[in-house]
């Protein structure tokens, strides 16, 4: 009888999909956008004028911070100026930095903290990069580019000019940031800084395309790109630029994304840039003492027809739980969101149709991407903000300007299913997404979304995906390592044996930074059984029988 | 023939008396056969066109409608033949000269379609089947807007003409608006459900609009109807086994793929995309002879020499043969990648 029983639960078990092997509650992924009473007013203002220059499509970086090191996250948006003026002429392009009240709400703080900005401002982010606990910040633009260092009074200075940090190219020539991601690429326990450039344009060399009144943005194929920068942290506030000797300017691209993992698991953080329509890099870090270029070689460069889309957005994270961090990329109408799988034998393959995200995203144009856990199943899920480069992309009747955020839940095979209809009102607003970062704003072990909106308010889309799975998120605090512990891979097993990876890391989606904390979600487990931590500088760190739903800090030995 | 084109041409100029009385009381018979041809059922205009000329023997239009059939049933001298009498004996009539146009493109005879089709139009400007093959021409020319004018008229004054209904649908096909170029090649294949071409591009764009089970329906009725003859569509099954790729049904994509590479072993795009899905089916000896075939063809398909160092760059790689792999990774680095076009 006992016997009987057993091989009936076997059945069972054997027929049930993988999440109830394990344990995770199925429930549902939910986003509400709560804007309207957070106190948050911004409007990022493009400052469009009839001509669409391609300056216009492109702003509108989010980053997720906690400047004041009150345990909740803040919110800094960049925005962008007249035109062609570049002048950030009275509040409506002043980029804004509002303080988390802890209750939902948020005030502006942007006066205060000294962080209005100057010029067309595109992308940031945010580490701590003089190692002092205090959140720094980066912020790209199309002229200008500033550091912004945490006086840790709610107050910033802007020591770009004395960290050396300009943006600008051994030839002299201002280069057009985009997106920026701290490292350590060196592993030498001070973030370096790395900036991705987009393209050689100026109002003088501007074309313009379509039709008088209905003019459209431009193909990036008619300007030259621009080659990437690296700084080297010196650790005194200063920087070098080492992108030529480590191998990175050599390679010009129209650089947009930019996302960091250790894809090869060799210990070194490698660089991944999404080029609007020219060929994506992956720099490999040789040990820290250089990069090579090996997007072809690794089969990122392109996607499966061997021809480049236009690559905007990145996130670069392990969504099968195979301990390989991936790449989803985020691309206009009728192209796709390529979707790498890294095999972890140093090839990717492109396999957005092979996981089911092919035919939905072919219809879709996207920036902002993240691969993070929504429904705190075990899973990584997938989150795009949308919208079409174009303000009179609907002359086509198969593209639109303003389009839903699409979110698309993990399978637990290797596919993922378009949820975004059913995923709440948050869901639903058709707008001129460009920028979004990932983050836990209530701190209630959901991941949460700052979607930054051409000509509408921002969204604040929180996370209320429904069912009880547990969740940690852990936050780095490196010693002999950088201090924000960026870098460091993470690895974690639950009572009931799933696997996951994740690694600390600000950088990824598109021109926008993210919480630094490193978030889990862990099914029906209460325990988790081990935490592993290998930090940049060789650290392995372990801890074990740690509770779940918690907010975990953990110090480097 | 050239002759006899020369006097065509002359005779075009010339005035004809009109063939009014002999074909008195046959009117409905004769759009009957006309309609019949139009729409590709060869065997109901085959047969009213038999009893048509017994009862009407001298009616002229009995002969235009032989011509026609013939030229359906790919009998190519004896509808040329019939051609001549009939423009010969009514050379003004614009339909026979753009019957007799259509004949000469189906023939690839470029210069005899172009100026039979301007005469059919010089003659009547509102003939739809003028309008139609005069419109198909000049979008062949690259006057796309003044052709879409033409097969517009065309269409509004004969909308059960599939052929204009299909040229309209390539115009929208090539311009991207996915939604309007299923309306024309939906009517387009409801009217003539013999035209593979009209299925296999209905699908393409039905797949566009985001209706996967409708392009596969379409597919398979493209692939019932898909024989030799003026109909077929060389690249259909090409276009269905990478829609079926798309949809993971690998097997089913090999076997469509497999017969791509039969019906086009001329075109780089066939090999091309079976030894993508070599790749995928990690077959990669077969996907390295493939590989090499597509570099070989001359015709390229849409496949430029970008896409095919890239593939190989792989296809070495994944055999571990290095040094070819790092020929054809250098010489992707080395390609620009297209200028798309203007603007987005």
């Amino acid at each position: 009888m006992r016997r009987k029983l057993f091989t009936v639960a076997l059945v069972v078990a054997l027929a049930a999909p993988p999440r109830i092997l394990w344990g995770a509650d199925a429930g549902r992924i939910q986003f509400e956008n709560r804007q309207k009473d957070s106190g948050i007013s911004f409007v990022l203002d493009n400052g469009t004028v009839p001509d669409k220059p391609m300056i216009d499509g492109i702003p509108g970086g989010v980053a997720l911070l906690d400047y004041d090191n009150d345990g909740y996250l803040d919110i800094f948006f960049t925005n962008g100026a007249s035109l062609p003026g570049l002048a950030k002429e009275g509040d409506k392009f002043s980029n804004r930095l509002y303080h988390n009240n802890h209750d939902g709400t948020f005030t502006d703080v942007t006066d205060r903290a000294g962080l209005r900005g100057e010029g067309y401002s595109v992308g940031a982010a945010a580490a701590d990069y003089d190692n002092d606990g205090r959140t720094d910040l980066y912020v790209t633009g199309f002229d200008r580019n500033f550091l912004y260092r945490n006086n840790g009074d709610g107050t910033f200075t802007d020591v770009s000019a004395k960290a050396g940090v300009p943006g600008v190219s051994s030839a002299g020539k201002k280069l057009w940031g985009i997106s920026a991601a701290w490292l350590d690429y060196d592993n030498d326990g001070k973030l370096d800084l790395f900036v991705a450039n987009y393209l050689d344009w100026s109002f003088a060399t501007s074309r313009v395309c379509g039709l008088p009144g209905k003019r459209l943005s431009c193909s990036p194929t008619f300007y030259k790109g621009e080659p990437n920068i690296l700084y080297h942290n010196n650790g005194d506030g200063t920087f070098t630029d080492v992108s030529e000797i480590m191998g990175i300017s050599r390679n010009i691209g129209k650089g947009m994304g930019v996302a960091i993992a250790d894809y090869n698991d060799d210990g070194w953080m490698d660089i991944f840039v999404a080029n609007d329509n020219d060929r994506n890099f992956l720099f490999k870090n040789r040990g820290g003492k250089a990069f090579d270029e090996v997007g072809v070689e690794s089969f990122v460069a392109y996607t499966d027809s061997g021809l480049p889309v236009s690559s905007m957005g990145v996130d670069f994270r392990d969504w099968n739980n195979d301990g390989k961090p991936s790449l989803i990329v985020t691309a206009l109408g009728g192209e796709t969101y390529p979707l790498f799988r890294n095999e972890g034998n140093g090839f990717f393959s492109y396999e957005s149709y092979k996981a089911g995200i092919g035919f939905r995203s072919f219809k879709m144009s996207g920036w902002g991407a993240g691969i993070q856990d929504f429904d705190n199943d075990g899973y990584k899920d997938l989150f795009t903000a949308n919208s079409h480069v174009s303000e009179n992309a609907d002359l086509d009747s198969q593209q639109h300007y303003r389009q839903a955020n699409a979110v698309f839940r993990n399978m637990h095979d290797g596919t993922f299913q378009d949820v975004s209809g059913d995923a709440g009102s948050g869901m639903q607003i058709r707008a001129a997404h460009r920028g979004c970062a990932f983050g836990d704003l209530n701190n209630d072990g959901k991941i949460d979304v700052v979607v930054s909106a051409i000509g509408s308010p921002a969204e604040l889309l929180y996370n209320t995906s429904t069912g009880d799975n547990h969740w940690i998120l852990i936050k780095t605090v490196g010693v002999k390592s950088n201090r924000d512990g960026i870098g460091t891979r993470i690895k974690v097993t639950t009572a009931s044996g799933l696997v996951q990876y994740n690694h600390v890391t600000t950088a990824g989606s598109y021109a926008s930074s993210n919480d630094p904390r490193v978030h889990f979600g862990l099914g029906t487990g209460a325990i988790i059984k081990e935490i592993e931590l290998r930090w940049p500088n060789g650290t392995v760190q372990v801890l074990r029988n740690v509770k779940t739903d918690q907010i975990l800090t953990v110090t480097e030995e | 023939m050239r002759t006899a084109f020369t006097s065509l041409l002359f005779a075009v100029c010339a005035a004809w008396p009109a063939f009014a009385k002999p074909c008195t009381g046959a009117e409905a018979q004769l759009a009957q056969v006309s309609k019949a041809l139009t729409v590709n059922a060869l065997d109901i205009a085959e047969n009213t066109l038999r009893a048509l000329i017994a009862s009407y023997p001298d009616c002229p239009e009995t002969v235009l409608h032989q011509a026609r059939l013939a030229q359906a049933r790919g009998n190519i001298s004896e509808s040329a033949e019939l051609y001549y009498r009939y423009t010969d004996k009514d050379p003004d009539d614009s339909r026979g000269l753009a019957y007799f146009g259509r004949f000469f493109l189906e023939q690839r005879d470029y210069m005899r379609a172009d100026a039979l089709s301007a005469a059919a139009i010089d003659k009547n400007p509102d003939d739809p089947a003028a309008l139609a093959l005069r419109g198909q021409i000049l979008l062949m020319k690259g006057q796309s807007s003044e052709g879409q004018n033409l097969l517009e008229k065309a269409i509004k004054l004969e909308p059960n003409d599939p052929e204009a209904q299909f040229q309209l649908g390539t115009i929208y096909d090539k311009a991207k608006s996915a939604a309007q170029a299923v309306e024309h090649f939906r009517k387009a294949s409801t009217l003539n459900p013999h035209d593979a071409r009209a299925w296999d591009y209905l699908a393409l764009n039905v797949e566009l609009v985001g209706d996967l089970d409708g392009a596969e329906l379409a597919y398979q009725k493209g692939l019932q109807v898909n024989q030799a003859g003026r109909y077929h569509d060389a690249f259909l099954d090409y276009n269905y086994g990478r829609f079926l790729e798309r949809r993971n049904d690998l097997s089913g994509s090999k076997r469509h793929l497999d017969r791509a590479v039969e019906s086009a072993p001329q075109v780089r795009a066939v090999w091309y995309e079976r030894a993508k899905l070599d790749m995928r089916m990690q077959n990669y000896p077969q996907a390295r002879a493939d590989a090499e075939k597509a570099a070989a063809c001359a015709q390229q398909g849409g496949v430029i020499d970008l896409q095919i160092y890239s593939l190989l760059s792989q296809v070495y790689a994944r055999l571990g043969d290095v040094a070819l792999a790092k020929k054809y990774t250098d010489l992707t680095r080395e390609t620009p990648p297209p200028v798309r076009g203007e603007q987005r």
